[in-house]
């Protein structure tokens, strides 16, 4: 071979690899992180602050303090905890001291990964792994009244307790796709919930005041007057998926357990005040 | 499971006499108003409390008429002036026939 022939060859094969390089380079980037188009809110926090008091002030606070609904469900949990069911015969209380003592402050670290079943496991799934695993009993139906109440009253016995999720080591990827989800357009009409709790937060939607998403996740179950009822986040999540026509999603499928820990880590260090109240 | 007619009251811990306290109560009910349709298309019928009697001690010291634009789940405040060692008892009935009452003793010091 000449001698230009040779340069040639090895200019080729150099360029073969660079370039199958970068083509691989960009695949794994692609699978890594979906591409996420983030938002900035369009005004500032103070701004934003003086818009919700004026259009809120502290009725909802004071709502929740002085008599909720839900404080009913509250007791009727209690009550359930120390219920036997099943056929090992035990009750919650079994386990987990009489008046939840040793739960004090479980709620604070959920929704967390779980090695066990190498996914997010929330509050609601731990309570029904309890029943079946540890108490030969039925699985309580999400959103049902019973389930609610245990999630409330094993929510309650956090009140006040920082929250603290983490995202860091396995939890990561779960974290990811849940703010992936968040930031991703939906249904006929085409919002992201970041649109409207991000970017457009603080400003007026018909006579709803956006909010941000800081407090999302800090005060469910919650007493809502729309509901005239009490639900979890994820009905709420059920809720705004219908308002941008999206079919809304099963309960405490794996999409909505990402979006929980996305949205309660974005809560991390505020204090759990269960039962909320909301218009 | 949610009931109708479970009642909260709430009144401060400790009361001196002659003292206006806030006496808050909470009662479930639906309060249907007999204007919305369920699932099926059909009306769902009116369901509600109407009428609101508040006692203290034997003397009845209120009374209200309640609609259907109260909402569901009702929560009051009124206050009193607390004279006497006495219970104050919250009467409602709707208008199926249903009355649900309790009562919180005040012992003013
Ligand atoms: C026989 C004992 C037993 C009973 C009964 C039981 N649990 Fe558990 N619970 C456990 C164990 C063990 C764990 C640790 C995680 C696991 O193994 O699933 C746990 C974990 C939990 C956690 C998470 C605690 C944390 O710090 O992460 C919650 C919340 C919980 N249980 C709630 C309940 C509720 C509510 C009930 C009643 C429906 C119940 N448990 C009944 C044994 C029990
Ligand atoms: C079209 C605008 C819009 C979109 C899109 C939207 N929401 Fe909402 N959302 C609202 C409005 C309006 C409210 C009620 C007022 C408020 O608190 O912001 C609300 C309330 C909420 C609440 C309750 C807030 C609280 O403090 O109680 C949560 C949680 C929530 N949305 C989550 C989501 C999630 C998750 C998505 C994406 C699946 C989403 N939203 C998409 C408009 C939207």
């Amino acid at each position: 071979m000449s001698r230009l022939g040779r340069v040639l060859v090895m200019l080729v094969c150099a360029f073969g690899a660079l370039t199958a390089g970068a083509w691989r380079y960009a695949l794994a980037a692609d699978e890594a992180a979906p591409q996420i188009k983030e938002y900035k809110p369009n005004i500032s926090a103070r701004e934003y602050e003086k818009r919700y008091n004026a259009v809120y002030g502290k009725y909802t606070e004071q709502m929740a303090e002085e008599g909720n609904p839900a404080d009913f469900m509250l007791d009727d949990g209690k009550d359930l905890f120390s219920k036997v069911e099943g056929s090992a015969g035990k009750s919650c209380a079994s386990c987990h001291g009489a008046n939840g003592e040793k739960l004090k402050g479980a709620a604070a670290g959920f929704p967390k990964y779980d090695p066990a079943t190498k996914g997010i496991n929330t509050v609601a799934l731990q309570i029904n792994r309890c029943r079946e695993d540890h108490m030969g009993a039925a699985p309580l139906k999400y959103e049902s009244y019973d389930q609610l109440a245990l999630d409330l009253y094993v929510k309650s016995l956090s009140n006040g307790v920082p929250i603290k999720v983490s995202i860091d080591g396995p939890a990561r990827p779960f974290y990811e796709a849940g703010k992936a989800y968040y930031y991703k357009r939906h249904g006929q009409f085409n919002f992201s919930c970041a649109l409207c709790h991000v970017k457009y937060s603080g400003h007026m939607m018909r006579a709803n005041l956006l909010s941000n998403n800081r407090h999302h996740a800090d005060h469910w179950p919650s007493y809502r007057l729309k509901w005239a009822g009490t639900g979890s986040l994820q009905r709420r999540f059920r809720g705004c998926n219908k308002n941008v026509r999206q079919k809304p999603l099963p309960f405490e499928c794996e999409t909505y357990r990402d979006l929980q820990l996305y949205l309660t880590y974005q809560a991390n260090g505020l204090p759990i005040q269960v039962p909320g109240f909301k218009m | 499971m949610p009931a109708v007619g479970r009642i909260k009251i709430r009144v401060p811990h400790s009361i001196a006499r002659g003292q206006v306290i806030p006496v808050e109560v909470l009662v479930t009910h639906p309060m249907e108003t007999g204007l919305r349709k369920g699932k099926d298309g059909k009306v769902i019928p009116a369901y509600f409390i109407n009428n609101v009697d508040i006692y203290y001690g034997s003397d009845r010291i209120t009374h209200c008429d309640w609609t259907i634009a109260v909402s569901a789940n009702p929560f009051m405040t009124f206050y009193v002036k607390a004279e006497k060692a006495a219970p104050i008892k919250i009467v409602y009935k709707d208008n199926k026939g249903g009355v649900y009452e309790q009562a919180v003793q005040i012992n003013p010091s």
